[in-house]
């Protein structure tokens, strides 16, 4: 016998599973700390690598002026500028990326209670067709 | 008015009904756009202009996701410029990287803006894009808007300087390399324009918030004033007069866009017919889920309409019925995959082995 109670909600499972599921499921195998952390971690590479571009279109733009003042540029004070600069920047993009998807971790947690009162009541279901059979 | 609502159902229905069809075609079409726009634009090099690459492009883009035609916008881009000149594509690949790395990978359910807002500019409707965004996304939407913004302004300099340094000795390199950053620092309408779209998006989002009745249509007007105020104090500002009327009329073709996109509530994630596979112990199942709601709407609409006597009443009367039905049916759809109630779906069940299911 097909049981229509169920079937309904293995459909909303389902249609969820295939759509922001998708996401919110691969979340939900990080801890909190683990996911916010790992993704702290990727933004301060990425803004690592843009920062090295852009220091390096930089020198290019100043690159006649770098070279013909080579000898007499202050290397030291040029160094702690960029080292000053580029703290600065991780900081700022570690701080609102953990900000970010600790915010984005929570809403996915919301969805998934929904999600997981759904698999309660179709296990009960499931537990009451089990005697009948 | 009537026709309209009728127009907007029949609409409605067949987009849900062919969901599968209509989106790949859609999407076929804006690629097609997109790389005709770019070719146009730039198309330097002839063998990517030829019509079966063409083709072929956009037929990839329609059947993959958003991103991979975002892409291949950027590679045909690149090549283009490549054969033009390679320090020009290195100094595109450069700022795309500088873009993506520190801005546009923190949006990338946004990405196909980026590419929307430079081909809408050549269209000369880009503000659209800033309306429409703070109708449907948040103000995090003004990253990949910037972004769009400084890709457009960044192939009109490229443009410029393919132009006039056809064939370069690598002495002048360099600068070739400082008169294209150069212009790309001090564009000042370049900058002018992220803060306006910005403000536009802002000001959208806020009031379309609010609580009160029409608030994405005032919405809609507020965005398009502030685009209209904006680029007129702007043009007034940086002394470029001659594209005054083509801003005030790209605006208004913009706002009469996004009305009808929020017209027709097609882009708010609007879920169509749903086919899902799943098994149990005993069956596999295929299911076709059917949203209810908006097959009885339009009887709900002729109802209204016919029983208003007044003008003035009948009027109103369709536009509140209208915005309650709209609210209704938000409603119905973001809960539809947890709401209990009976019936938010109709099951058209096909089992392999009993057939008592409902046929189509």
């Amino acid at each position: 016998m097909l049981n229509n109670d169920k079937i309904r909600i293995m459909t909303k499972l389902a249609i969820y599973e295939s759509k922001d599921g998708k996401e919110d499921i691969k979340l939900s195998k990080y801890y909190k700390t683990d996911y916010v952390r790992y993704q702290v971690l990727k933004s301060i590479v990425a803004a690592t690598f843009g920062y090295a571009a852009i220091l390096l279109m930089f020198f290019f733009y100043k690159a006649e002026y770098i070279i013909s003042q080579a000898v007499v540029l202050d290397y030291k004070l040029i160094g702690t500028y960029i080292l000053g600069v580029y703290i600065m920047i991780v900081t700022v993009y570690g701080l609102s990326s953990g900000i970010g998807y600790s915010i984005k971790y929570d809403a996915s947690r919301k969805k998934l209670a929904k999600y997981f009162k759904l698999l309660k009541h179709l296990n009960k279901i499931y537990k009451e067709e089990t005697p009948e059979q | 008015m009537m026709p309209v609502f009728v127009f907007r159902e029949r609409i409605r229905v067949l987009y849900q009904k062919y969901d599968i069809y209509i989106m790949p075609a859609l999407k076929f079409i804006f690629a097609f756009i997109v790389f005709q726009v770019i070719n146009g634009a730039i198309g330097y090099d002839a063998r990517i202009r030829r019509f079966p690459i063409v083709f072929i492009l956009s037929l990839l883009s329609a059947f993959t996701p958003s991103a991979i035609m975002v892409l291949l916008a950027a590679v045909v881009c690149v090549l283009h410029v490549y054969s033009v000149s390679n320090i020009l594509s290195v100094i595109i690949i450069l700022i795309m990287l500088i873009l993506y790395l520190l801005f546009a990978r923190f949006t990338p359910r946004l990405g196909f803006v980026v590419l929307a807002v430079p081909i809408l500019f050549v269209l000369k409707i880009p503000y659209m894009i800033p309306i429409l965004m703070g109708l449907i996304a948040t103000p995090m939407a003004i990253i990949p808007t910037g972004c769009g913004v400084v890709i457009y302004y960044l192939l009109q300099i490229i443009k410029e300087a393919a132009t006039n340094h056809v064939n370069i000795n690598p002495e002048e390199v360099v600068q070739l390399y400082t008169y294209v950053i150069d212009s790309l620092i001090t564009n000042k309408q370049m900058i002018i324009t992220i803060v306006i779209f910005s403000l536009i998006i802002l000001i959208t989002f806020f009031i379309r918030k609010m609580k009160f009745d029409y608030a994405f249509e005032i919405a809609i007007a507020a965005g398009a004033l502030t685009c209209i105020l904006g680029f007129l104090i702007s043009d007034f500002v940086l002394d470029i007069s001659n594209q005054i009327i083509i801003m005030i009329l790209g605006s208004i073709g913009s706002t009469v866009i996004v009305y009808a996109v929020h017209f027709f509530k097609l882009t708010l994630d609007y879920s169509g017919v749903e086919i899902v596979q799943f098994e149990d112990d005993v069956y596999y199942y295929y299911v076709k889920a059917v949203p209810k709601i908006t097959v009885t709407a339009p009887q709900m609409n002729v109802k209204r309409f016919n029983a208003q006597k007044s003008d003035s009443t009948h009027r109103s009367g369709i536009r509140r019925h209208d915005i309650d039905m709209d609210e209704e049916y938000e409603d119905v759809e973001t809960d539809s995959y947890y709401d209990d109630r009976k019936g938010s779906h109709n099951n058209n069940i096909i089992s392999r082995d009993e057939d008592d299911g409902i046929d189509e």
